[in-house]
């Protein structure tokens, strides 16, 4: 090298351990300005660990950090900060009951003590409206928006900090491919301008489009470093995963057109924001659900589920008509409809409580089922491959791949007959991933009908056999088989269907 | 019920062994068996109310109507006793309990459909509830006297130890068991910690307030019934001072306030320590003043240690 120039943030012989497991173990790792650096490894990989330590949220058992070549300790968010090293978290960490403009002055350069200063907002306000999210209202509560509008604030929020080292970490994990190009374009431009990225993503065309550098961690190690390009695919996961793994999706299995429908919706509708919509579930069958955010098919699984109130329409499942009114009427037996919600943390565990309990939540209200028996969670748990340190231990203990498992288990402890997820990888590693398509598959084959509701269409092409595709409320077009390709997808989300028509002609 | 034996619940019982062991150097009589016996007969009134709280607390809400559901319940059960006629006075204490029940129904209808905060609504409960027995006696203390029952249940005793004492404790231990062989337990707790969550799963949350609700009702009506008893009257005001002592007992037995942890066996131990701690702040000679300062910092104290024991574990 050349250049003389001390990298922009050098950790050396960094180690860090939370009692006897090692989250990371005498990592060396350099951030120069101007570039984007991929952060890969699969959940416990110590990763978050590594960001962590340089948002000064932790601080290292062992090891040197320098910034600009001098040595720094980062004894607190606020230290880093005051160096330009600014984090968005996977964890959102905004204030719910505050608003949007609320929360982006909180801890604002100049904020604190005195005077807010509302200077940064109109940088904030520019920075939203290029993510797409120019109908978020800085006068709304954080708590009255969606998920992924919380992770475009939360972006517009690092991006006024004026970030020197900006650490993504799953910035995009809720956003749709069209938002997220956007966010890209923009990430771009700061690189350009000689900030430095450090990019934390589960999904790897994310990464190549973005990338300069990558690095990738494994068991609190870094394993490798390079150039974006000089490994493919297949070789990185070899890496992160530290074994191969032959297929990342299962194979899809021929679905005879006369297989029995499990699941059939008629005409399904609520208030504006689900119009008509009819779809059917063979057995064997995984059916897709996509589109960009807000466009209905969120709440038509919610309404599914019975947690939607004056939806019209007619669901069936077995031939056998079925109301649902609360989810204690979706789960009964002679109904038998699981739901894995969206956000794990909040919607789908109780973190405070053990595994076990966790567990048992979902059969307790079963009257035919004994939610205490352990033959109930055993088979999926063994099959997922749940890591844990003991069922009496708090769920929140687990890492975030392993929790969704939890969730799993519960659900399919009460034998599902459908079983509706909604995007349930979002911000899981690759091995869990794969854990969880094999299950799907294996459920879907012995006829339990699925219903996933996804934002990485990798997995509506790779997984599902039919993906319908929602755009205000109503379904725009339904894919399957050939059909079903990256171009199509989003042509369809952004409903250009007559552009897909001409494509089948 | 052994899992609900944590340091935070045992906390109160050793401020209870502490409070003794100081008090008799001052006063060698507290260490006298009619004293103590004396002790747990009060103890017992405010122990029942706090039982019911409990319960509430773990959901994640609280019960701020508890003083007024304690006062209705005893005037109206003193007055079916006082008409004369024999049948109310069978009735008195069924229709005490139906009518905290009812009231219960009342909170958890605003809680649970209505969605208003439980701190907001049962204030309000306990207001217009005070209200209702204002316009009913003209503000005057109600005419009436207790049945023998009632007697019986707060000043009598068995093997030297109070009925008032073993009602309490009885509750306390069926509650306990409900709470842990029930899914209605495993309920309550979930919704403490995440009602969302719990709701998604499949639980009908609501009935789950309207029951917890239900007990508590019940429990301060039974405390009214009771202290009724133990003054053979009912009169105005009579549970005002209970309210704060009841949530400070809950709190000293290791439960959070902020719902899902925490349990029954706590309680009975804060409730003593709080009967216990005002009784010798009352019999040293001192001034009123010094008193509830003295209470104060002693409560504070239990308080902050349990929050520093927590901080140096995590």
């Amino acid at each position: 090298m050349f250049d003389t120039k001390p990298p922009l943030l050098e950790m050396q012989g960094i180690s860090m351990h939370f009692g006897p497991t090692k989250a990371l173990d005498s990592v060396d790792f350099t951030c120069e300005p101007g570039e984007v650096h991929a952060v890969l490894g699969e959940n416990g990989a110590g990763k978050s660990t590594l960001m962590k330590l340089i948002a000064g949220v932790l601080q290292p058992n062992h090891g040197v950090l320098r910034v600009d070549g001098k040595e720094v300790s980062l004894g607190s968010p606020k230290a880093a900060l005051r160096l330009g090293l600014v984090c968005m978290f996977q964890e959102l960490s905004l204030v719910p009951d505050l608003t949007v403009r609320e929360n982006l002055l909180l801890g604002a350069p100049g904020a604190g003590l005195g005077w807010l200063n509302s200077e940064g907002l109109s940088k904030a306000q520019e920075v939203l409206n290029r993510i797409g999210g120019e109908n978020i209202k800085m006068a709304a509560r954080v708590a009255d928006l969606t998920l992924p509008q919380r992770q475009q604030v939360e972006i517009a929020k690092a991006i006024m900090k004026k970030p020197r080292l900006l650490i993504l970490d799953e910035a995009t994990s809720a956003l749709n491919a069209s938002v997220v190009e956007k966010v890209f374009e923009l990430v771009r431009e700061e690189r350009d301008a000689g900030t430095a990225v450090l990019f934390i993503s589960h999904r790897f065309h994310e990464i190549e489009a973005l990338a300069d550098r990558v690095s990738i961690f494994r068991n609190g190690q870094r394993v490798a470093t390079f150039m974006n390009g000089e490994h493919d695919y297949g070789e990185i996961i070899d890496l992160m995963v530290g074994q191969k793994i032959e297929e990342l999706f299962p194979q899809k299995m021929p679905v005879l057109n006369d297989a029995e429908v499990v699941l059939e919706v008629l005409n399904f509708s609520w208030d504006t924001q689900v119009k008509d919509v009819s779809l059917s579930v063979r057995r064997g069958q995984i059916v897709g659900l996509g589109g960009l955010d807000g466009q209905g098919q969120a709440a038509f699984l919610m309404g599914l589920f019975g947690l939607l109130r004056k939806t019209d329409g007619m669901t069936s499942i077995a031939g056998t008509r079925i109301e649902i009114a609360s989810p204690k009427a979706a789960k009964h037996q002679n109904v038998a409809l699981a739901f894995i919600p969206e956000d794990r943390k909040t919607e789908g565990l109780i973190l405070d409580q053990s595994i076990q309990e966790n567990l048992e939540l979902a059969a307790l209200g079963r009257s035919d089922l004994d939610a205490g028996d352990a033959a109930l969670y055993a088979s999926s748990l063994e099959q997922l491959a749940l890591k844990h340190g003991g069922f009496g231990l708090p769920v929140s203990s687990l890492s975030g791949g392993n929790q969704q498992k939890v969730v799993l288990s519960k659900w399919l402890a009460l034998k599902p007959r459908c079983l509706l997820l909604a995007d349930p990888t979002r911000g899981i590693d690759v091995k869990t991933k794969t854990q969880i398509y094999a299950i799907l598959r294996q459920l879907a084959d012995q006829g339990t009908a699925i219903v996933l509701l996804s934002t990485d269409y990798e997995e509506l092409i790779q997984l599902c056999d039919e993906t319908h595709v929602f755009f205000d409320g109503a379904v725009v077009a339904s894919l399957s088989g050939d059909e079903l390709t990256p171009q199509n997808i989003i042509a369809a989300t952004l409903n250009m269907s007559a552009q897909v028509e001409a494509d089948r002609a | 019920m052994l899992r609900q034996i944590s340091i935070d619940s045992l906390m109160p019982y050793f401020g209870v062994v502490v409070l003794i062991i100081v008090g008799s150097f001052f006063f060698p009589q507290i260490l006298s068996a009619d004293y103590l016996t004396q002790q747990l007969q009060i103890a017992a009134f405010l122990g029942l109310l706090a039982t019911g709280a409990t319960i509430v607390i773990l959901l994640g809400h609280i019960d701020l109507s508890v003083p007024w559901i304690l006062t209705g319940a005893a005037i109206l059960s003193t007055a079916l006793v006082g008409s004369g006629n024999p049948v109310l006075n069978v009735l008195a204490v069924p229709a005490a309990l139906a009518f905290g029940a009812c009231i219960g129904v009342v909170n958890g209808i605003g809680v649970a459909i209505l969605r208003i905060p439980s701190m907001v609504w049962t204030l309000a409960v306990n207001s217009m509830l005070l209200g209702v027995a204002v316009l009913n006696t003209g503000g005057f203390n109600p005419k009436g006297e207790s049945s023998t029952l009632m007697v019986t249940m707060a000043s009598g005793d068995v093997l030297g130890l109070p009925i008032s004492f073993l009602i309490w404790i009885a509750i306390s231990i069926a509650l306990a068991l409900f709470l842990v062989r029930t899914p209605f337990g495993r309920y309550l707790r979930s919704i403490g910690f995440n009602e969302k969550a719990t709701f998604l799963s499949g639980v009908s949350t609501p009935s789950v307030v309207f029951a917890a609700f239900a007990i508590a009702g019940m429990c301060s009506a039974l405390g009214g019934v009771m202290l009724a008893g133990y003054a053979n009257q009912a009169y105005q005001s009579m549970g005002d001072p209970f309210l704060l002592p009841t949530i400070a007992a809950v709190v000293i037995g290791g439960t959070s306030i902020l719902g899902g942890r925490g349990g029954l066996f706590g309680t009975i131990g804060g409730a003593l320590f709080i009967t216990l701690l005002t009784s010798i702040l009352s019999v040293m000679q001192i001034d009123d003043a010094w008193r509830n300062i003295i209470f104060g910092v002693i409560i504070l104290a239990m308080l902050l240690f349990q929050t520093l024991r927590k901080g140096a574990t995590v």
